[in-house]
This record gives structure tokens, C-alpha cells and sequence, in this order.
């Protein structure tokens, strides 16, 4: 039984070397596994980003695209002041962020409905109803937004409809709209936020439901009072990326809608006027508020993740 | 040679210090059961053996060889674990197979070799079968094969039955036992169940709070704890609290919460002085069951008088039977003796039957009495 | 009695009604689509006044469409490999490690890129690339989607690992594989169907994403996307909508493959 006592004696130096090999505990295992990503995310995430931040703070420049190696906050000023004197960059940053709030408040209201539809729908209607959800997610947003340009237009599908049920007299303009917009826009990012929170609301138990009926609450009431508190982790996930998508929506806004968003006045700046820094500096006061408007929401919705009064 | 020597093993996750200088030799051919309640570091003494966790300080060495510092892929130990892990994906053939080809064993030699030790298991003619349409019973006994497979110089076990329901549990017992027998080899086996580990095991070692706290025989730790944890843990027993009156050369007396004084007879005067809380410990097994004579059965004699010339001495207590339960071979008293409930047991229960109410006597030999100070050390008596 | 009878019928209906109207909201726009890939006319209007195969003859003859194609099938699969293997192997680094300092920062920065607005992550891509000199190659647009791959890879990965009984690996290492072949032989048979869905999601990410692609992409490395945006906004003909038709197919074979996948060994148990 005992064949390793005839094991030829490995020569010192060669046997600590395979003791530090093997010694190799798991964190420096776990951490060259790691490093491919680590280093991937460095190079074209990271980095990028503080390239970014440079030129951000570069002098414009009247021939080159930016003055290499000059430091300025000329490009910020020129954005602060614009959107503080109510200029174009408000109406602009505005506009984004209005879009931004309303699609998300939309957003989320259909998908805790569809979302619940999901979760109490049984065989072939829940497998339909997922498939709904994950067949739009599969599909281009291109694809998706330019769907409604026949749907909505003012010789569209549904103007047709409405003028000959006769609800409308004249058809009304959907698209070009914000409307057209916003109504694009939910349709984008509606499939991400009802898979957030389906997948919390799949953890929960139903009893607890049936638990709230049972001690007087109606139907509608028992859903507010149980299902939304337990199913907000998921509604925070579904209202943050609604909102950081829909601030920076560019497909939706450019097909659907005459105003100018931010995403695509920024495409502006930089690819026809070649304005480098200032292009840099916007995006960069952007991230920054929308970073304040997502930690902001995350506070206010934490908060009512415990209980509800509506009393 | 002694095949497993410990020394000094420590393990610390973070603060926590989850087993403390453990220090045992572990004989060749021997089965160690390491006995313990959750928690008391057992399994990770074992998975340390297996190489699987590394100690923070010690050392262990196999067959003499120092493997502290080797992976587990190179250590000649073998284990069978709790849930089993067999891999899901693997036929039961293949999971047998798995360690031999590692150590590149030649194909037709590892299925030769599998089928025998599927067949050695009683588990011939499911070699094909997928590992995860097997009963708890059947997945344990692939296991077993798994790791016998590759005939290690000690066999390691975490639990293996802890899953399985009882009779299945006890049968399997058996079966570890006369493989055991048979192959001759090194087995630990970690268990919380001290009826398996009474069972199986050629020593037991009884782990608590990280700590190796008795090796010994199973006879010997049962008659002989080191302490009053082990008392506990071992089995069922009824703790009386006491309070040491006198030590004589061949005597100590007590004043318990009985409403007697009790002696327990000593060969050496003990270190107790008078005044020491002494916890007894009086097993059911010593406690005999009467009821008492007609007249009422007053309390029990005078103290002194227990004392038998022979060092033995006989003390009986009576009360007020409380509940009867019925536990299939045995019928289990509990009393309430002069406001402390002791418990005590019959195996034939229709000799004199007692129910709730009854008077009833328990009697037993002072000798078989074990104290404990307060800090749970053992007083040698 | 009868009231709330009454009331609880017309909530099932309000209830059955809402869902049912998202139901048609979330399936008629790629109904819409694929309707009028099959129009006669050049005008895209829902449902069209004819039906005819003109624009799938006018696809297959179009070179400008194949080599979209082309390109998007070499992004996608190049995007497929890289974030697998990095989402694959940082998760299994993690899950080794569960309470390392690394780790917990890899966590969030992997997320972050999902979160920034596509048009600043290409903004800032173009000009990074710009500096590097890797401008209108396939691997800018593949790094960029892999940015956006990679945290879908890398959490469907966790989450696979979560659920994989790490035990296996202990019996392993103690039956005498090491660290390479117990990974070979134990953990990837276990976790293969997560990878490979991680990687078809990966796939379909990149297959859809235009922003990006857009701003970091040339005549020559041109998506379907980038190009049925560019041409929509010039002319709307239903070329797009065929274009379309093939990515809804792509991606119903997609979920078709990813199900058959994941679910083979519970169908084949249900079967035997």
C-alpha cells in the first residue's frame, strides 16, 4: 500500500521549486485568471476614459481637431455658460433628460405590469409572453425604432385606424414627435427593464400573496403592498437602466423625433463641426448628472423599498 | 510506522480559528472516527489530511514523508465525501475510472479495475448508468468505489452517510466496517453521530471547538471522558448539581440536589476540597427501577451507611413518575425526585409496569458515578 | 356577493385586456417588418397594398448588403470568442477567490460600460483608437462590443459557477488531477452550456449594436446595422425590412439553439 516511501528522492532545489509552484495559493490562481480581464478592461475602458478627460481639457484648436498638450477649462466654461444662460446646450441637455424621466416612468409601470402578467401566466401564455419579451431584446434597435415609422406616420397604420373608427377627424402627427420618441424609446428599453425585475419576482413565493388577500387586502392593493416592496431590487435595476439608455438615446430621437438629444448634437460636434474638447467636455458634465440623477434614484427608491403607505 | 502523524495542526480563516493544535498518531490499517458536533473543525482537520485546505501552521507527514506543503493531487490519500461530488456528467463507470486515468493507467486495465471495485460495492451492472438517477444509498456505494479505485494509502471519509436515512445509514455502516476489515488499509472517517462512530471505529477522537480533546479506545472514552462535554455528547445522561461535604481516603460525600447526600467511593483521596460544586453524572444504563415497598418508601438511608466494606456503595432515591414514553426496545422514565427530573430506562416494560404518578425507587452503585468540576475537567475518583 | 364576483370577472378582464395589448405592442413592430419585406411597392406602408419577393432577389444581388453581412458575422464572432474567454475565465478567477480585494473592484468596472450612454463609449473609442492607429479595423469595433459583451458573459458566468458544486473540484484534485486537467475535465463539461450561451448572447449583442458600430466603423467594416441606419435615413424602402426579416430569424434560431442547448439533458431525461 505504501508505494510512495519508494519514490526516488526529488533533489532539493528542484523539490522547493515544486513547492512554490504548488504553493501557489489559490488568490495568485484566481488572480492570473483575472488579469486578461483586468487588463482588457484597462486598455480600452480605462484609459480611453482619461483620454477623454484630456482632450476634455485641451484648447480648441482653429486647424487641428484639439491643441496637443495645452491645458484649458475653456471648453467646460463655453458648456456651463451655454446651459446657464438657457442657450442651445440647455434646451439640449434639458430635452435629454426630460426624455430620460418620462420613459422612465413609463417603462417601469409597464414592465411591473408585464412582468407580474409573466410571473402569474401559466404553460403556453408564459411562454409566449417571454418570448415577446426576448424576441424584441434580440433584435437591433435600428430595426426596432424603424418598425413604427409605417405604424405611426400620418398616413400610417394607425392613423388609418383611428380615421376610420372615426376617433380622429385629421391625422394626427406621432412621427416626427417626441411622442414618436418616447413611444420608441419604451419600446427599446422595455425588454431589459421586464426581465430585471421577472427575475425577482420568479424568487418569490406566492403564499405571501395569497397571505395578503387573506388578511383583507384586495387584489390590486396586495400587489402594491407585497409583490412591488419584494420586487423592488428589481425595479431599481429595471428604472437605472431605463433611465441611463433613454438619456442617451440616439436611435429613437434621431428617427422618430425632430429634437436634438444630446447623443445626437454630441455626434454633431464632433464629426461635422470638429469641435474635440467641447464634444469631450459635454459628454463628460453628462456622465457626471447622470451619475448624480442614478445615485439620486437609487436613495429615493431604496427608501420605499421597505414598505409602502399610502394612508 | 505509524502511518498519519499530526502535528501541531492549526487552521484560522481570518480570526477565527477553526482547529487548534491538533497533535495524533494515526496507525497503520486503523479506522479513527474523528467524532464531533458541527462546527468542532472535524472536517477540516480531514480535508487538511486530504490536502484540500492548508494549514496555517503544523505539520502533517504520511508513511513518514512530510506533506504539509503537496497539493492534493499528489498526496496517495483518497476521499469520499459528504455529498458524494460525483461528477453529473460522468457515466458511474467513468467516475470509477476518473482517478485512474489521471494517473494514466491504461483503458482497458482502469474498466477491469472499476468493474471490480463496482462489484466489491455491490454496484456491478450500473457502470453505464448516469450518477444522478441514483438513490443516496447507491450514489454513496460509487463513491466508496471512486475512491477505492485508486488504492490509496488512506482512505478519507467526510460524512459519507450523513445523507442517508437511518437503516440505510446502519447497513452501510456495517459494510464500511467489514471493507475495512478486508482491505486493511488507513481510514478516517469524520462523523457527528456517535453511534456510528461507536460503530465503526477502531479509536474514536472527539473533537470540540477546534480542539482534539480525547483519542481512545470507544469503550474507553465512553467509560473514561476526558470531560464533561464528552459525557454530554457521548450519550444521554442525567447531570445532578452537587456540592462536596467531606473527603475521606476512601470517600468523597456530596450534597445534591436530590435532597440526599451522596458518597462516592474513591481508591486515592481526590483533589476536591470540601465546599467544590461537582457536577455527577449518573448514565441511565447504572440506574436500576424499582417501586417502592408498600409503605411509601421513605427517602433514602443515611449517607454513611451507603458505604460497603467492598469500596462499592449502593444509594436509592425516590419520586413521582412524570412521563413514560415507549421508544420501541426501551421504556424511558422520567421522574421528578425531590424537584429535580432524572431520566432512567427499561428494556422489558411489562414486568411492573409504572405510568404518570406511580411511586418509583432508582438505585444505583456510587462507583459508577462520574463528577465533574465546574470547568468541565473530570475529578478522578 | 355578487359584487364582488362582479368586480373580481371585470379585473380579470382589465387585467387580461393590459397584458394582452403589451403583448401586441411588443410583437407588431417586428410583425410590421416582416410584413413588408414581402411589399411589391417601394413604399413602406403597413400592411402593404401587394406582396411580391422583388426585395429579397434585390438583397442577394446587392454586394453592399452581403459584405454588411459579411462584416457583421466576423465582428460577432470575434466579439463571441474574446468576451468569452475573458467573462469565462474572470468568473472562474472570482469564484476561486470569492473575497479578494481584485475581485470586488473587477465587479463594477466590468458593469460600468453598460451603463454610459453608447454614443460617449464610441465617442471615446473613436478618439482612443484614433491615438492607437487602430481606426476602421474589425478589432476597434470588436473591442468595443466585447466592452459591452463582456459584463453579460461575465454575470451569466457567475451565476453558472454559483450553482456548480465546487465539491466536484475538491474530488478532483483528490482522485490526483491538477488544476489544468481538473478544470478540462470537471468544471468545463459542467458549465458548458453557460458558456455557450454567454457567447451566444455576445454574438447577438454585437449583431445588433449600431451606435458604436457607427461611430467606429468604415466603408469597409460597415455592419447590417450601421448600414439599414444610413440607409433609412436617406430612403425608406422595405431593403430594410428584409435586411430585418433575416436578423429576426437569426435571432429566433438563436433563442431556438440556446433552448435545445441548455435544456437537451432535460429533454433527453424526460424522454427515457
Amino acid at each position: 500500500m505504501s508505494e510512495t516511501t519508494s519514490l526516488p528522492q526529488i533533489p532539493t532545489s528542484l523539490a522547493s521549486l515544486r513547492e512554490s509552484v504548488a504553493g501557489q495559493s489559490s488568490s495568485t490562481r484566481a488572480l492570473l485568471l483575472m488579469a486578461p480581464l483586468i487588463a482588457f478592461e484597462l486598455l480600452v475602458f480605462v484609459i480611453p476614459f482619461l483620454i477623454l478627460l484630456r482632450i476634455s481639457f485641451a484648447e480648441p484648436s482653429s486647424d487641428l481637431i484639439y491643441e496637443p498638450g495645452t491645458w484649458s477649462v475653456e471648453a467646460y466654461a463655453g458648456v456651463i455658460d451655454n446651459i446657464l444662460a438657457f442657450e442651445l446646450f440647455w434646451s439640449i441637455v434639458s430635452y435629454s433628460f426630460l426624455l430620460g424621466i418620462v420613459v422612465t416612468v413609463v417603462t417601469v409601470a409597464l414592465a411591473l405590469f408585464y412582468a407580474y402578467a409573466i410571473w402569474r401566466a401559466t404553460g403556453l401564455i408564459k411562454t409566449l409572453l417571454l418570448f415577446s419579451v426576448v424576441l424584441p431584446l434580440l433584435t437591433t434597435l435600428v430595426i426596432r425604432t424603424y418598425a413604427f415609422s409605417p405604424l405611426l406616420s400620418p398616413t400610417g397604420t394607425f392613423n388609418d385606424l383611428l380615421l376610420s373608427v372615426g376617433l380622429l377627424s385629421d391625422p394626427v402627427q406621432f412621427v416626427p414627435s417626441t411622442v414618436g420618441a418616447v413611444i420608441g424609446q419604451v419600446y427599446i428599453v422595455l425588454p431589459y427593464a421586464v426581465l430585471a425585475i421577472y427575475s425577482v419576482l420568479a424568487t418569490m413565493d406566492w403564499h405571501v400573496v395569497e397571505a395578503a388577500r387573506d388578511l383583507g387586502a384586495s387584489r390590486p392593493r396586495s400587489v402594491v403592498e407585497v409583490v412591488v416592496p419584494q420586487a423592488m431590487p428589481g425595479i431599481i435595476v429595471a428604472a437605472v437602466i431605463s433611465f441611463a439608455w433613454s438619456v442617451g438615446a440616439y436611435a429613437a430621437p434621431g428617427l422618430l423625433s425632430e429634437n436634438i438629444t444630446f447623443a445626437l448634437y454630441v455626434e454633431e460636434l464632433l464629426l461635422g463641426d470638429l469641435r474635440y474638447p467641447t464634444a469631450a467636455a459635454l459628454s463628460v458634465i453628462m456622465l457626471v448628472l447622470m451619475l448624480v440623477t442614478i445615485s439620486i434614484m437609487f436613495a429615493v427608491l431604496n427608501r420605499f423599498g421597505g414598505d409602502f403607505d399610502l394612508a | 510506522m505509524s502511518e498519519i502523524t499530526l502535528h501541531d495542526l492549526e487552521k484560522q480563516y481570518g480570526e477565527t480559528t477553526a482547529v487548534e493544535e491538533v497533535s495524533v498518531e494515526i496507525e497503520d490499517g486503523e479506522l479513527l472516527c474523528l467524532l464531533g458536533p458541527s462546527g468542532s473543525g472535524k472536517s477540516t482537520t480531514l480535508r487538511m489530511i486530504a490536502g484540500l485546505e492548508t494549514p496555517t501552521s503544523g505539520e502533517i507527514s504520511i508513511n513518514g514523508d512530510d506533506v504539509t506543503d503537496d497539493p492534493a493531487y499528489e498526496r496517495t490519500t483518497s476521499t469520499v465525501f459528504q455529498d458524494w461530488a460525483l461528477f453529473p456528467h460522468k457515466t458511474v463507470r467513468e467516475n470509477v475510472e476518473f482517478g485512474l486515468k489521471m494517473r494514466g493507467v491504461p483503458a482497458d486495465e482502469r474498466a477491469q479495475r472499476a468493474e471490480s471495485m463496482l462489484e466489491r460495492v455491490q454496484m456491478d451492472g450500473y457502470g453505464d448508468d448516469d450518477p444522478t438517477n441514483l438513490s443516496g444509498g447507491q450514489k454513496q456505494r460509487v463513491a466508496l468505489a471512486r475512491s477505492l479505485a485508486v488504492n490509496p494509502d488512506v482512505l478519507l471519509l467526510d460524512e459519507p452517510l450523513s445523507n442517508l436515512d437511518k437503516r440505510l445509514r446502519e447497513d452501510m455502516q456495517i459494510e464500511l466496517r467489514e471493507i475495512h476489515e478486508d482491505l486493511d488499509e488507513t481510514f478516517v472517517h469524520v462523523t457527528h453521530d456517535q453511534d456510528e462512530a461507536f460503530t465503526l471505529a477502531d479509536r474514536i477522537g472527539i473533537m470540540d471547538q477546534g480542539e482534539l480533546i480525547q483519542v481512545g479506545d470507544p469503550d474507553e472514552v465512553y467509560e473514561n471522558p476526558k470531560n464533561q462535554f464528552i459525557e454530554s455528547f457521548l450519550g444521554d445522561t442525567n447531570f445532578v448539581n452537587s456540592r462536596v461535604t467531606r473527603a475521606t481516603a476512601d470517600a468523597v460525600y456530596v450534597d445534591t440536589d436530590l435532597g440526599t447526600e451522596l458518597v462516592l467511593p474513591t481508591d486515592a483521596e481526590p483533589a476536591v476540597d470540601e465546599g467544590t460544586a461537582l457536577t455527577l453524572s449518573l448514565r441511565p444504563e447504572i440506574l436500576s427501577i424499582d417501586q417502592p415497598s408498600a409503605d411509601g418508601g421513605t427517602a433514602a438511608a443515611d449517607a454513611s451507611e451507603q458505604l460497603a466494606t467492598d469500596g462499592s456503595s449502593r444509594t436509592a432515591v425516590t419520586g413521582t413518575v412524570e412521563n413514560v414514553v415507549y421508544r420501541g426496545s426501551t421504556v424511558r422514565y422520567s421522574a421528578d425526585i425531590d424537584g429535580t427530573s432524572m431520566f432512567a430506562e427499561r428494556t422489558d416494560a411489562s414486568t411492573g409496569a409504572l405510568s404518570a404518578d406511580d411511586q418509583i425507587r432508582l438505585e444505583w452503585n456510587g462507583a459508577d458515578v462520574l463528577a465533574f468540576r465546574e470547568d468541565g475537567t473530570r475529578v478522578s475518583l | 356577493m355578487t359584487s364582488t364576483l362582479h368586480r373580481e370577472t371585470l379585473e380579470n378582464a382589465v387585467f387580461r385586456a393590459g397584458y394582452g395589448a403589451l403583448l401586441v405592442f411588443m410583437l407588431l413592430p417586428l410583425l410590421v417588418v416582416v410584413v413588408t419585406s414581402f411589399s411589391a411597392s417601394r413604399r413602406v406602408a403597413f400592411p402593404p397594398d401587394s406582396y411580391s419577393f422583388v426585395w429579397y432577389v434585390d438583397f442577394f444581388d446587392s454586394t453592399q448588403w452581403l459584405d454588411a453581412f459579411t462584416n457583421s458575422i466576423v465582428i460577432g464572432v470575434g466579439t463571441a470568442l474574446l468576451a468569452t474567454v475573458l467573462g469565462v475565465l474572470g468568473a472562474f478567477g472570482q469564484e476561486l477567490e470569492t473575497d479578494s480585494v481584485v475581485g470586488s473592484v473587477v465587479a463594477p468596472v466590468v458593469l460600468i460600460p453598460l451603463l454610459i450612454p453608447p454614443v460617449i463609449l464610441g465617442i471615446t473609442l473613436l478618439l482612443y483608437f484614433n491615438e492607437v492607429g487602430l481606426r476602421g479595423s474589425y478589432a476597434s469595433i470588436i473591442l468595443a462590443h466585447t466592452l459591452w459583451a463582456t459584463p453579460l458573459v461575465y454575470f451569466v458566468m457567475r451565476s453558472v459557477f454559483s450553482r456548480f458544486d465546487w465539491q466536484q473540484l475538491d474530488a478532483a484534485h483528490d482522485l490526483g488531477a491538477g488544476p489544468v486537467r481538473s478544470f478540462v475535465y470537471v468544471v468545463l463539461p459542467n458549465v458548458k452550456h453557460g458558456i455557450f450561451v454567454g457567447g451566444l448572447l455576445a454574438f447577438i449583442i454585437s449583431l445588433q449594436e449600431f451606435v458604436m458600430a457607427l461611430f467606429l466603423s468604415t466603408p469597409g467594416t460597415e455592419t447590417i446595422p450601421v448600414l439599414a441606419w444610413t440607409e433609412i435615413r436617406q430612403a425608406l424602402d422595405p431593403m430594410v425590412s428584409v435586411v430585418s426579416t433575416f436578423l429576426i430569424l437569426i435571432s429566433i434560431g438563436a433563442i431556438i439553439v440556446a433552448a435545445i442547448a441548455t435544456n437537451l439533458e432535460w429533454v433527453s431525461k424526460q424522454l427515457s
